[in-house]
């Protein structure tokens, strides 16, 4: 074996050597190595005493009821009256959040048209006129093949997960 | 395309480290699963950050402000790495804001107060005399003297390295810096433990 000194790459493996991370095999290997290059024994050896006099400072248990106690107590102030409010459906808004989003838009828009007419003459807009018996009929449409493209979706792509949000 | 490769590493990760997928959890509004976590890493968050700072209180406040931030975060996690990478690197990061902050300026009194707050692995003996307890609160005092005196960096990567069994890949993702910035670290760390502890073999 060559000296992990000479090569460089002494404090890698040394350390590892220390730390009993090495495999069987290369554990012996420079366990062999460094029964005969005093280099080698004497980092080993003070890398061994480091690492000894790092174990005996042991950290006490930590008093875990009081740490959680703690803990949440600031969690709840900080958990704000909306939150507290949103907490039932988020689950269903992660899931749901895009379709939900998108008949919401729909509906939004369909209602936007609705409105328009009733603001503008029936003589200066004729077209608008149509619009307004049409356009209810073509929201429930939309939703309709929005559906049917879901539905179509989950026939051709069955393994494929719900979109996220 | 981009996006789409990150969503793929994040389910792997999440796939792979049950902690990730716990977080998942967490961030689907499944409280329970925010209490394994705690339960699972509350101790050795409040170890690392007490050997940062070696103060007892400070270091408490800092574990009770990690987990908050975790709690915090939960609506925007992404599982892009482990859990415990993420986290350590929340505890690294108040832990080194909190020494260069000075909130730790006691630090040296507590040392030469000894004791610290934090009770000692005991001595094998179930009744050591008096001696043998003084001359291991000296080596004690000894080895929390010379962790102290490493520079931040150095410090918390002997801390995760020896304490955390982390992996330098792990250890440099922590830090921020590349894998062969962590082995000088390390190196130059142990190098400076093994002048002023040796002598204790």
């Amino acid at each position: 074996m060559r000296c992990p000194i000479e090569t460089g790459e002494s404090a890698e493996l040394l350390l590892a050597y220390c730390a009993r991370k090495l495999d069987a095999d290369s554990m012996a290997i420079l366990e062999r190595h460094i029964g005969i290059c005093p280099a080698c024994r004497e980092f080993a050896g003070g890398q061994r005493a480091v690492w000894e006099a790092l174990d005996a400072w042991e950290a006490s248990p930590v008093a875990a009821a009081d740490f959680d106690r703690r803990l949440y107590r600031r969690i709840e102030q900080e958990v704000s009256w909306w939150d507290r409010m949103m907490r039932p459906v988020r689950p269903l808004l992660f899931r749901q959040g895009l379709p939900i989003a998108a008949a919401a838009g729909l509906v939004i828009v369909a209602g936007v048209l609705l409105e328009r007419p009733a603001s503008v003459p029936m003589a200066q807009a004729p077209v608008s006129a149509q619009v307004d018996i049409v356009a209810p009929e073509q929201a429930e449409h939309a939703l309709q093949e929005m559906e049917m493209m879901r539905e179509f979706n989950r026939l051709v792509h069955p393994d494929a997960a719900e979109p996220k949000m | 395309m981009a996006e789409r490769v990150k969503t793929d590493v994040g389910s792997v990760i999440a796939a792979l480290d049950c902690d990730a997928e716990l977080m998942l959890r967490v961030k689907e509004g499944d409280g329970a699963s925010f209490g394994v976590l705690l339960d699972k890493h509350r101790s050795s968050v409040v170890h690392f950050l007490y050997r940062m700072v070696q103060n007892a209180p400070v270091a408490e406040e800092l574990a009770q402000e990690v987990f908050l931030r975790v709690y915090r975060s939960r609506s925007t996690y992404q599982p892009t790495a482990k859990f415990t990478t993420w986290l350590f690197r929340i505890a690294t990061h108040l832990a080194l804001n909190s020494l260069r902050d000075g909130k730790n300026e006691r630090l040296q009194e507590r040392l030469d107060d000894d004791s610290s707050g934090m009770p000692v692995r005991q001595i094998s003996d179930s009744r050591p005399s008096v001696e043998q307890y003084m001359v291991f609160q000296a080596r004690l005092d000894e080895v929390r003297r010379a962790v102290a005196t490493l520079p931040e960096k150095q410090r918390a990567a002997v801390l995760m390295h020896k304490y955390e069994e982390m992996e330098y890949s792990q250890i440099a993702k922590v830090l921020s810096c590349s894998e062969s910035a962590v082995k000088s670290l390390l190196f130059r760390a142990y190098e400076t433990l093994r002048a002023r502890l040796a002598h204790m073999a």
